[in-house]
This record gives structure tokens, C-alpha cells and sequence, in this order.
């Protein structure tokens, strides 16, 4: 119950539809302590930025399995600092190539994490 | 302790989670005066599954047609073992969720057993003064939450499904004298008709007295956005009949009291968490008197 009293958004940016990774995840934290909201699919960054603020979430999870990560993580990153609410932490899963983790890392996501 | 944003929807959203988060010392602190009642509140209840988040989407998107601000509170489960949960409810109401004009928040039932959140009184009473109009409360789908949502809100909409059977089952439970409005949910399956006239004719029955609020029963149906412009009609009759009619003064009453109670049982149960396994040794009487004298000092 490390998570406990933390609030977790999972999102789900671009097309795809595969959503069953995210809906794990969010499980996942759910028996770690947290309470989870789930966007729901096909949410763009200024849509998943806004239910951040209203939800008043600690984190945002991005499940993207798209290829297009790094446009997504930026555009959500720019989103939240639009709301004021850049402290909001983002990770991200799906697949990622190792080779962008630095990338990613390096515009300010905090974890990577693939299966 | 009131950090500015530059964006103050940013600024109101945080102010609810520190009530939310609060503990009871830091409530208690936080109501010095009795707010001006300002928000109208609905509350949605029935059973998992019955269709309570799709409504309400459908619902305030009615609402704000009346230029009205509306603040959605949903409430999921919290797990009894990980003490954490899936908020779910939002998934249901994508179409309004970035409606300026709404704002959803999801929380968590925490230590509560009755449908709400055990912090849902003073949730709202934070919410008397953000400029809301209107907050439409979402229960979990439990046995028996028409009781305490009954306590809170000034119109309960319960939700129930067509199934033949259910009509008796809602009359066994009493739950057909709660409600103000009575919605046969999802009428594209078959039975609603049916299901809709059994509950009109029970709601009727209680109504010998001139003065009191006879019931009324809608079907809405997904597939039919229109059908949910009824239960928004339905809503502003009982709204004006409410305004003529219910002793305000009583009310608070009730819901402050309502409040208090939900307070002192967070306390205790905070309280017996910190009690020790010495302790726990003793016998009944003297855990109770241990539990007693804590519970009246003022909680720290
Ligand atoms: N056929 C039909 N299905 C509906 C209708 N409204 C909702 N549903 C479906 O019913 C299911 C449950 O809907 P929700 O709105 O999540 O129900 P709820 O009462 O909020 O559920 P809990 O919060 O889990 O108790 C979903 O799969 C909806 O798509 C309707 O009018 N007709
Ligand atoms: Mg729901």
C-alpha cells in the first residue's frame, strides 16, 4: 500500500485501441493503495491535461503504443504548464524503443516503463 | 497555505482536495460559519450497472443548458483490502468532461458503507462557495445509499433497470418511498413500460397529503438524448416545488447533523487505529473508556 492517498490518471493519447496494458496498470496501482482514474481511449494531450487539474492528480501515466511518444509527451507537457500544473509528475508505458527513453527522460518524464 | 495560481480553475480544484485529504481536526477548523446555502444538489442513485455516470453526463449537459455552473462528485468503491480504487464513473461522462462549464471529481468511498464517501458533507459544504450552481452527486451502486443520500441532497433521482422483478425488489427495500424522481434506465431493453407503471402506481399511493411532492417516474434511454430532457424537467418541477414547500431550517438541521455524525465516526475510527496491541489487550470496557476519554478531547 505504498501508493496509499496518492491520485493516478492513466491515460490513453492517439489512435490505438488497445487499452488492455493501461486497464492493468491501473489495477496494478489500484492494489498498491492508489486511487485510479482512467481517461478512457483516444484522448488528446489537452483533454488528458484538463481531467489531470480537475482531478487533481498526483501523476498521468501515458500508455502509448502509437510510436508517437515523444510528439504526445511533449504536447501534454506543454499542456499541463499551460493549466499551471507542470508539479504533475507523467510516466509512460507501452512501446517505447530504448533508444528514446534518454529522449524522454530529458523532456521531463519521470519513468519509462515497457514489458 | 492558499497557494495562487495563475489558473484558477488550478485554484478551486486544489481547495477541494484539501478538504477531501483533510483530518477531522483540520475540518472542524475549516467550518467556522455556516455557509449561505447557494448549491442545488442532486443526488443519483442505484444499482452497479444501473447507467448512474451516463445519465448524469446526459443530465448536466441538460443543466448547463440552463446556464448553470455544475460540479459532478462521483463516488466509486474504495477495496476494503488495498484501500485503493478505480475511480470509473468519469469514463461514462467524456462528453462533458472538459465542458468549462462542468467539473467532475472522482472520489473515493474511503471508510464509508452507506453509498457515499465518509467526507462527502463536508465536501459539499466546501462547494457552497465556489461558485457553483448546481452538484450532482453520484453514489456507489449499494444497498440502501438512498438513506444518506437522502440526508444530503434536495432532489434524489434513483436509477433502476427494466428487469421484471426489480420494481418488487425496490418496494421490499422501501427505496420507492426515498425518491423524488424515479428513472427506468436504459428503456431500449425490453420491460420498461411494464416496470415505469408499477412504480407510478406505488409513488402515487403515498401521496394523501395535499401538500406533499408526488413522485415522478421517467424512462431515459441512451440511444435517446431527448428522453433525458424529461428528468431535467423533472428535476426544476421538484426544484420550485421544493422552494415553496420544504422547511429550510429543518433541513440544515438535518444535514448538520447528518455531518457531525459522519465527523465523530471518522474520529473514532481514527482513533482505533492508533490504538495499541497493550491496549487492545484489556477488556472491552476499558478499550471503550480508552476510546471515550480520546474522543473527548478535541483532536489534534
Ligand atoms: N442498453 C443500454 N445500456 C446503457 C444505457 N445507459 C448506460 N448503459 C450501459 O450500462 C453500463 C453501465 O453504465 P454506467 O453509466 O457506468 O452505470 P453506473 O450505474 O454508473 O455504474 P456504477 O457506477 O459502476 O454503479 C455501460 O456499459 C453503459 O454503456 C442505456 O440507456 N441503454
Ligand atoms: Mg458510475
Amino acid at each position: 500500500m505504498a501508493l496509499l492517498g496518492k491520485r493516478i490518471l492513466i491515460a490513453k493519447p492517439g489512435l490505438d485501441g488497445h487499452d488492455v496494458g493501461a486497464k492493468i496498470i491501473a489495477l496494478a496501482l489500484r492494489d498498491a493503495g492508489a486511487d485510479v482514474i482512467y481517461t478512457g481511449l483516444r484522448k488528446s494531450p489537452l483533454y488528458i491535461a484538463r481531467v489531470a487539474v480537475d482531478e487533481d492528480v498526483d501523476a498521468i501515466g501515458l500508455s502509448i503504443l502509437s510510436g508517437s511518444h515523444k510528439e504526445i509527451v511533449v504536447q501534454t507537457l506543454e499542456c499541463l504548464n499551460e493549466l499551471d500544473a507542470s508539479d504533475i509528475k507523467i510516466f509512460v508505458g507501452g512501446t517505447i524503443p530504448r533508444d528514446d527513453y534518454e529522449g524522454l527522460i530529458a523532456a521531463g518524464v519521470r519513468g519509462v516503463f515497457t514489458a | 497555505m492558499n497557494p495562487k495560481s495563475r489558473n484558477s480553475r488550478r485554484e478551486m480544484s486544489k481547495a477541494l482536495s484539501r478538504v477531501a485529504n483533510a483530518s477531522v481536526s483540520e475540518t472542524l477548523e475549516e467550518q467556522k460559519s455556516i455557509p449561505i446555502n447557494n448549491l442545488y444538489r442532486i443526488g443519483v442513485t442505484g444499482a452497479p450497472g444501473a447507467g448512474k455516470s451516463t445519465l448524469i453526463s446526459h443530465l448536466a449537459s441538460k443543466r448547463v443548458q440552463r446556464d448553470r455552473k455544475i460540479g459532478v462528485i462521483a463516488i466509486d468503491p474504495t477495496s476494503p483490502v488495498s484501500k485503493g480504487s478505480l475511480l470509473g464513473d468519469r469514463i461514462r461522462m467524456e462528453t462533458v468532461s472538459d465542458n468549462p462549464n462542468i467539473f467532475i471529481r472522482s472520489i473515493p468511498s474511503r471508510r464509508a458503507h452507506d453509498g457515499l464517501a465518509d467526507n462527502t458533507a463536508d465536501i459539499l459544504w466546501s462547494m457552497e462557495d465556489k461558485n457553483f450552481d448546481e452538484v450532482i452527486v453520484e453514489t456507489v451502486g449499494v444497498g440502501q445509499a438512498e438513506y444518506s443520500i437522502r440526508s444530503l441532497v434536495d432532489t434524489v433521482v434513483l436509477v433502476l433497470l427494466p428487469e421484471s422483478g426489480d420494481a418488487i425488489q425496490a418496494m421490499k427495500a422501501g427505496i420507492l418511498e426515498m425518491a423524488d424522481i424515479y428513472v427506468v434506465n436504459k428503456s431500449d431493453l425490453p420491460g420498461a413500460e411494464q416496470m415505469a407503471g408499477d412504480i407510478a402506481v406505488t409513488a402515487a399511493r403515498k401521496s394523501g397529503v395535499k401538500e406533499e411532492w408526488i413522485p415522478k417516474v421517467i424512462q431515459t434511454s441512451n440511444n435517446n438524448i431527448d428522453s433525458f430532457r424529461a428528468l431535467d424537467e423533472a428535476i426544476e418541477s421538484h426544484r420550485i416545488w421544493r422552494s415553496e414547500k420544504v422547511n429550510r431550517d429543518e433541513e440544515r438541521r438535518a444535514r448538520i447533523l447528518y455531518q457531525v455524525q459522519g465527523l465523530i465516526g471518522r474520529r473514532i475510527e481514527e482513533l482505533i487505529e492508533v490504538l495499541t496491541d497493550s491496549d487492545l489487550d484489556k477488556t472491552p470496557k476499558e478499550i471503550y473508556e480508552i476510546l471515550i476519554e480520546n474522543l473527548s478531547k478535541f483532536p489534534k
